[in-house]
C-alpha cells in the first residue's frame, strides 16, 4: 500500500495523457491553419504555432508550481484567490476595448483574459463554501450564497461584455445540483399554494437545473435544426416541415442512449433506463414540437430577431448578400466540416478553414474544430469527440473517488466547465449551437485559455494525488 | 442524504452530447458530404480557363502573314473605386462625366451576361469585386498616356490583351477577320465566353478550331476576398493551354500583294495555283481592302458598315463566289471531251462556217490544235454538237438528253458545276447545265442541241468561278489531274488536311492533252495568236483567252455591257510551276487585251522573282477599268 501513498503512485496518468494529446493535436492544427512559408519552423515565435508552444511551456511551468504547493493552501486561501480574480475582472473594465469588449488585460507583449482565470477562483471558493461543516444543501441561504459566489463574476463579465464566458459560468449550477442543491422548496411553495394540493417533493424542483438545461438546449437546437423546411428529391415542389428532422434526431438519440445505458447500468437498473428514455423521448418531443410550431406562428419581425440571435437568419434572395448575413460564420464552418468527408482532405490541405483563404473567420481559435474536421474527416472528428467525452468521464471518475467534498466540488466544476466549452464550441462548428465565441479547451490558440485550463487540470491532479491524505 | 445517483444525470449529459455530435458529424461528413463539397468548391475554388493566343500564320516562304499584336484593356473593379472623381477621370480618357457614368451603368447591365441552363434565362452575374473592361483595345500609345495617372483612380488598372495584325495589308478576302462571338455561339460551344473573338470569314473562319488552339484549365484556391491563394492540390487537375504551332499557307504573300497592285482600279480576280500540289499561290479579289481595317471592335464598328455599303463590294470574295461565263477559255475542255468520247480525233477538221455562229477571220482549222489556236466558234459548235447528239437515239431530243448528261459528267470531273472542297467558306458551285436543268427551264422533250448551243463556246447557261477556271488551268498543266485547290499546306508542322492529298483524275485520258496544250501554246507564241500579250521572254506559256459577252438586266430588258476579259494559262509548258486564271470585268476589250498581260506579269513575277516587262506593267497599273459599273 506504500505505493498508493506516494504522489507518483496516485498521479492520474490517464488524465495527464489526454491533456498532452489534446495539446499536441491543437498545436499541429494551429500549425496547419496559420502556416506561413516565410517562417516554416514550428517554433517560430513570430507565428501563432511558435507562440502556442511558448504558451504551453508557460502552462506546464504554472502546472508544476501548482503541483508543488500543498493542496491545503488553495483551500485556506480560497477567498483571497477569488477576490484576486474578481479584482482582475474589475480592472479589465477600465482598459481600452478590443473588438468592442473589455476582455484583455495587457501584461507586457501578451494580454491575459481575466475571465478565464475567474472560473478557477470561483470553482475554489464554491468548493470551499459547499464543503464547510455548517452548510446544508437544502437550506435556502446556501442556495443564495452559492448563487452569489457565481453571480458576482458573471455580472462583471456581463459588463465586458463576454457572452461566451458568461454562459460558461452557468456550468456551476450543475455542480450545485450534484451536491444536492434543490429548488424544491421554492417549487413546492408555488405548487402547494394551489388549494387541495399537498406535495412533499416534486421531480421538477429536485432536478430543476438539468431540466432547465435540457429545455433550453432543446429549445435552441429545435429552432436551429427545424429552421429549414425539408425538400425531398422524390417529391419535387413539396416542402415538409423541418421539425421532422428534430423528431428523427430525438428518436435515434433515445434508442442509442437506451442501448448504451443498458450496457453501462447494472442489470437491475435496466428497467429504469427504459423509463428514463421513454420519459426523455416523450417530454422532449412535446417540448420541441411546441417550441417549433410556436416559433412558426410568431409574427415575422419577431422571428427575424430570434433568427439573428441564433445565427440562422438568411436574408431573402435579392435583398442582400449571404455574406452579409449572420449565417456567414456558421455556414462557412459547416462547409469546412462537411467537405472534409470521411477521410478528410489531408493534413495542411484545408482550403476553406485556413487563414490562407479566411473563409472561416477565427479558424485558429473559436472555429479550430472546422480545420481539424476538414483535414481529418469524419475519422478525425469522431476521434476528437470521443476523446473529449472520455476526458469528461475521466474527470467525473476522479471526482467521484474523492474523499473530501471540497475536492469533489472542485472536480465537478472542472468537468462542467470543460463540458460547456466542448459542447458549445464543437456544437457551433457543426451548426447545432448558436455562435458563442469560446475556445475549444487545450486545443484552440490562445495563452489565457491554455494557462487557465492547465492550472485547472493540474490543480485537479494535485488534489487527486493527495486524496488519501484527506480525512473526511 | 445521498445524492450520488445524480452523477448519472451528468454522465448521461456527457454521453448524449457526444452521441448527438457523433451522429450529426456522421450525417455531415459521410451522408451529406457531397452537398458540402460542392459548397466548398463554390466558395473556395475557382476554375480558370486559359485561352492560348491564336495561331500565327506564315506564307509559303516563311513570311508572317497574320500575327498577334499586344493591346491593352482598361479594367475596372467597382469594389475598389473610392473617391472616384468622374470629371477628372473623364478628362483623362476623353469622356464627359455623363459618358463615364453611362459606361459604368452599361457594364453593370451588360457584362457577365450568361445563359443559365437551369433557369433557361439570361442572367447577369455582375459582381462589384470582379474586374470588367471599362475601355477595350487601347494601343500602346493610348495606354501610355493614361497609365501613369491611374494611381489617382483606385479600382482601375491596365490589362494586356492581344489582337490580330496583318503586316502585309494584303489577302483580306483569303485571311478573313475576327469578330466578337454572338450569344448563340457561346451557348453552342463552351469554348467561347463573352468578348471572345471568333473567325468570321476566310481561313480564320474555316480553320477556327485549329487557329484557336486548346484551352488550358487551372484550378485555384481563392480566399474570402477573391484573391488567388495558390493552385488547387498542387495543380493535380490542371491542364496547360496549347497554342497552335503555326499554320503555313501555300500563299505567296509578295505575289498576292503584286497581284492586288495590278488589279488596282479594276474589278475582277486573279487566282494562281501550283499545279503539282493544288496550293493556291495567289487569290486576288479586286477591289479589296486592308485586313487591318477589321481588327478590334472599334475598327469593325467604324469600317465594317462602310465596306458593306461600298458599291464595289470589297467584302465579296469574287474568286470564290462570283459565277461568270467562261467564254472561250472553256473551249480546251470541249476539245478534250470530244477526243475522249471519240467523236473527234486530234486531226479532225471542221470548216469555219460563220453562218452557224459568228467568228473572226482565220484559216479553217484542220485539227483540234488549230481549233484551240484560232478559238474557232463554228468548230466548237460542231464538236460539241457531236458530243451532245451522238446519234444513239432516233429522237434528237432524247439524244440530246442523254448526251448532255454525259457531257455534264465530264465537266464535273474537272471540278466544274460543283463546289470545290477548298478550305474557305463562301464557295459557289458555278453552273454546268444537265438534262434536269433544261427540263426544268424548257420542259421535258422540248429542247435539243440547237436550243442550247451557246454552251459550246462557254456562254449561255455555263457559269464558272474564277477559282474553278484556275483549277482548269492546273488540270491542263498536269495533263489530266488535280489536287483540290487549298490554302493551308501545313497545320502544326504536319501536312495539309487529308482531302488535299488525294489526286482527282478527270475522265479524260492523258494522251488527249498534248494537242490541246499545243493549241494553248500557239495562242501565246504563234504570230496572230489571241494571247500574244502574255508572252514572257524565256518562258513557254500556254494560255487561252476569253471574251465574255456581258448582258445586264435593266428594267426587264437585257442591255449589252462592255465585255469581260478572261485568260487562263500555265507556265512553263513542261514541268509547270504556276497555273492561273485572270478575270477582269467590263473592260470592253478581249481576253488578250487585259487579262492576258496581267496573267503574264504575275507568272513572270512568280517564276523570275522580278518583272522586266516594265512597259507592260505600267500599262496595267495605269489602267482604270470600269469601276463605275
Amino acid at each position: 500500500m506504500r505505493k498508493n501513498d506516494s504522489i507518483a503512485g496516485n498521479f492520474d496518468w490517464i488524465l495527464f495523457g489526454i491533456y498532452i494529446l489534446l495539446i499536441v493535436f491543437g498545436i499541429s492544427t494551429i500549425y496547419s491553419v496559420t502556416y506561413n512559408p516565410e517562417h516554416p519552423s514550428i517554433f517560430s515565435f513570430s507565428e501563432m504555432y511558435g507562440r502556442q508552444i511558448f504558451f504551453v511551456g508557460v502552462s506546464l511551468f504554472l502546472g508544476l508550481l501548482v503541483f508543488l504547493i500543498d493542496s491545503d493552501i488553495y483551500r485556506k486561501f480560497s477567498i483571497p484567490i477569488y477576490l484576486f480574480t474578481l479584482s482582475l475582472l474589475i480592472i479589465v473594465l477600465f482598459t481600452e476595448p478590443i473588438n468592442g469588449a473589455h476582455s484583455w488585460l495587457g501584461l507586457g507583449a501578451f494580454g491575459i483574459q481575466p475571465g478565464e482565470f475567474a472560473k478557477i477562483g470561483t470553482a475554489i471558493l464554491l468548493a470551499n463554501y459547499m464543503s464547510s461543516f455548517n452548510v446544508k444543501q437544502q437550506n435556502g441561504q446556501t442556495v443564495i450564497v452559492s448563487l452569489a459566489i457565481i453571480a458576482i463574476p458573471m455580472l462583471l463579465i456581463m459588463f465586458q461584455p463576454d457572452a461566451g464566458t458568461f454562459v460558461v459560468f452557468t456550468a456551476f449550477f450543475f455542480v450545485m445540483y450534484r451536491e444536492g442543491l434543490t429548488f424544491d422548496p421554492i417549487v413546492l411553495r408555488i405548487v402547494n399554494a394551489i388549494p387541495g394540493v399537498r406535495f412533499k417533493s416534486t421531480w421538477l424542483g429536485t432536478h430543476f437545473i438539468p431540466i432547465l438545461f435540457v429545455v433550453v438546449f432543446l429549445l435552441v437546437i429545435t429552432l436551429i435544426i427545424s429552421h429549414k423546411p425539408i425538400l425531398l428529391d422524390a417529391y419535387p415542389g413539396e416542402e415538409f416541415s423541418g421539425y421532422w428532422r428534430m423528431f428523427l434526431a430525438l428518436f435515434v438519440t433515445s434508442i442509442l442512449g437506451y442501448l448504451i445505458m443498458r450496457s453501462i447500468f447494472a442489470k437491475r437498473d435496466a428497467r429504469r433506463a427504459l423509463v428514463i428514455v421513454i420519459l426523455f423521448f416523450s417530454t422532449s418531443t412535446v417540448i420541441t414540437s411546441a417550441v417549433h410550431f410556436g416559433f412558426e406562428s410568431l409574427p415575422a419581425h419577431q422571428k427575424t430577431r430570434i433568427e439573428l440571435w441564433l445565427g440562422i437568419y438568411e436574408p431573402e434572395e435579392g435583398t442582400g448578400k449571404v455574406e452579409d448575413g449572420a449565417d456567414y460564420n456558421r455556414s462557412r464552418a459547416m462547409t469546412a466540416v462537411g467537405s472534409g468527408g470521411f477521410a478528410g482532405k489531408g493534413y495542411r490541405e484545408a482550403n476553406v478553414a485556413t487563414t490562407k483563404t479566411e473563409h472561416v473567420p477565427e479558424c485558429e481559435t473559436d472555429f479550430i474544430f472546422s480545420p481539424w474536421a476538414e483535414e481529418r474527416g469524419f475519422v478525425g472528428s469522431i476521434f476528437l469527440v470521443v476523446l473529449y467525452t472520455f476526458l469528461l468521464l475521466r474527470v467525473i471518475t476522479i471526482a467521484e473517488r474523492q474523499r473530501s467534498k471540497y475536492n469533489r466540488v472542485y472536480a465537478y466544476s472542472v468537468a462542467m466547465i470543460l463540458f460547456y466549452h466542448f459542447a458549445i464550441n464543437i456544437g457551433m462548428n457543426i451548426g447545432l449551437v448558436p455562435i458563442i465565441g469560446i475556445p475549444l479547451p487545450l486545443f484552440s490558440y490562445g495563452g489565457s485559455s491554455m494557462m487557465a485550463f492547465s492550472v485547472m487540470i493540474f490543480l485537479l491532479l494535485k488534489l487527486d494525488s493527495q486524496r488519501k491524505d484527506v480525512l473526511n | 442524504m445521498n445524492f450520488d445517483t445524480r452523477k448519472y444525470v451528468i454522465i448521461s449529459f456527457f454521453v448524449i452530447t457526444g452521441l448527438m455530435y457523433g451522429i450529426k458529424l456522421f450525417y455531415m461528413q459521410v451522408v451529406d458530404t457531397e452537398t458540402w463539397k460542392l459548397e466548398a468548391q463554390r466558395i473556395a475554388e475557382r476554375r480558370i480557363e486559359v485561352t492560348p493566343p491564336r495561331a500565327v500564320v506564315f506564307d509559303r516562304n516563311g513570311n508572317k502573314v497574320i500575327e498577334n499584336k499586344t493591346y491593352y484593356n482598361l479594367m475596372m473593379i467597382e469594389e475598389e473605386m473610392v473617391d472616384f472623381d468622374t470629371v477628372a477621370f473623364g478628362k483623362l480618357i476623353g469622356m464627359t462625366k455623363d459618358e463615364v457614368l453611362a459606361r459604368i451603368e452599361e457594364i453593370k447591365e451588360g457584362e457577365g451576361r450568361y445563359f443559365n441552363p437551369h433557369t433557361k434565362e439570361y442572367q447577369t452575374n455582375y459582381q462589384r469585386i470582379r474586374p470588367y473592361p471599362f475601355l477595350k483595345e487601347l494601343t500602346a500609345d493610348e495606354i501610355a498616356r493614361i497609365a501613369p495617372q491611374l494611381d489617382n483612380f483606385k479600382g482601375f488598372y491596365e490589362e494586356v490583351t492581344s489582337m490580330r495584325n496583318y503586316p502585309y495589308k494584303s489577302g483580306a478576302n483569303i485571311l478573313g477577320y475576327l469578330a466578337e462571338v454572338t450569344q448563340p455561339e457561346i451557348d453552342k460551344d463552351p469554348f467561347y465566353k463573352p468578348a471572345y473573338k471568333i473567325g468570321r470569314a476566310g481561313i480564320e473562319r474555316f480553320y477556327e478550331k485549329e487557329f484557336r488552339g486548346k484551352k488550358g484549365v487551372k484550378y485555384i484556391v481563392t480566399s474570402a476576398r477573391q484573391n488567388t491563394v495558390g493552385s488547387f492540390e498542387d495543380g493535380k487537375y490542371d491542364t496547360t493551354a496549347v497554342q497552335s504551332k503555326g499554320i503555313v499557307l501555300g500563299l505567296d504573300i509578295d505575289l498576292q500583294a503584286y497581284g492586288e497592285k495590278l488589279m488596282q482600279n479594276k474589278k475582277g480576280c486573279i487566282v494562281a495555283i501550283e499545279p503539282a500540289t493544288g496550293e493556291i499561290l495567289t487569290m486576288v479579289s479586286a477591289p479589296t481592302y486592308d485586313p487591318n481595317l477589321l481588327v478590334g471592335r472599334k475598327n469593325i464598328n467604324e469600317h465594317y458598315p462602310k465596306l458593306v455599303e461600298d458599291e464595289n463590294k470589297p467584302l465579296f470574295p469574287r474568286p470564290l463566289a462570283s459565277e461568270y461565263m467562261p467564254g472561250s477559255t472553256f473551249k480546251p475542255i470541249q476539245a478534250l471531251i470530244g477526243m475522249q468520247e471519240g467523236v473527234v480525233q486530234a486531226n479532225t477538221g471542221f470548216p469555219c462556217n460563220k453562218s452557224v455562229v459568228g467568228c473572226h477571220n482565220h484559216p479553217h482549222p484542220g485539227s483540234v490544235t488549230q481549233a484551240v489556236q484560232y478559238s474557232c466558234n463554228p468548230y466548237f459548235y460542231a464538236l460539241t454538237r457531236r458530243i451532245i447528239q451522238q446519234g444513239k437515239h432516233k429522237s434528237s431530243f432524247k439524244d440530246s438528253e442523254v448526251g448532255i448528261d454525259i457531257w455534264a459528267e465530264y465537266m464535273h470531273s474537272f471540278g466544274l458545276g460543283r463546289k470545290l472542297e477548298t478550305d474557305i467558306t463562301g464557295l459557289r458551285a458555278g453552273n454546268i447545265p444537265d438534262s434536269k436543268y433544261y427540263d426544268h427551264w424548257r420542259g421535258k422533250g422540248q429542247w435539243k442541241f440547237s436550243a442550247i448551243q451557246s454552251i459550246s463556246i462557254g456562254q449561255g447557261e455555263v457559269q464558272l468561278t474564277p477559282l474553278q477556271m484556275a483549277n482548269v488551268a492546273a488540270i491542263m498543266a498536269n495533263r489530266g489531274w488535280f489536287y483540290t485547290p487549298h490554302f493551308v499546306k501545313s497545320i502544326d508542322g504536319g501536312g495539309p488536311r487529308k482531302e488535299y492529298t488525294v489526286k482527282n483524275r478527270t475522265m479524260v485520258d492523258e494522251k488527249h492533252f498534248p494537242p490541246v496544250v499545243e493549241g494553248m501554246r500557239r495562242c501565246v507564241h504563234e504570230p496572230g495568236g489571241t494571247a500574244s500579250r502574255a508572252r514572257i521572254p524565256g518562258i513557254v506559256t500556254c494560255g487561252k483567252t476569253g471574251t465574255v459577252e456581258n448582258f445586264k438586266l435593266v428594267n426587264g430588258r437585257l442591255i449589252k455591257k462592255p465585255n469581260h476579259s478572261v485568260f487562263i494559262a500555265f507556265a512553263p509548258m513542261d514541268n509547270p510551276k504556276i497555273a492561273i486564271a485572270v478575270f477582269v470585268e467590263n473592260t470592253g476589250g478581249g481576253g488578250g487585251t487585259w487579262a492576258a498581260p496581267i496573267a503574264s506579269l504575275v507568272i513572270e513575277k512568280y517564276l523570275n522573282g522580278e518583272v522586266k516587262s516594265v512597259e507592260k506593267e505600267k500599262r496595267i497599273l495605269d489602267a482604270k477599268l470600269s469601276l463605275w459599273e
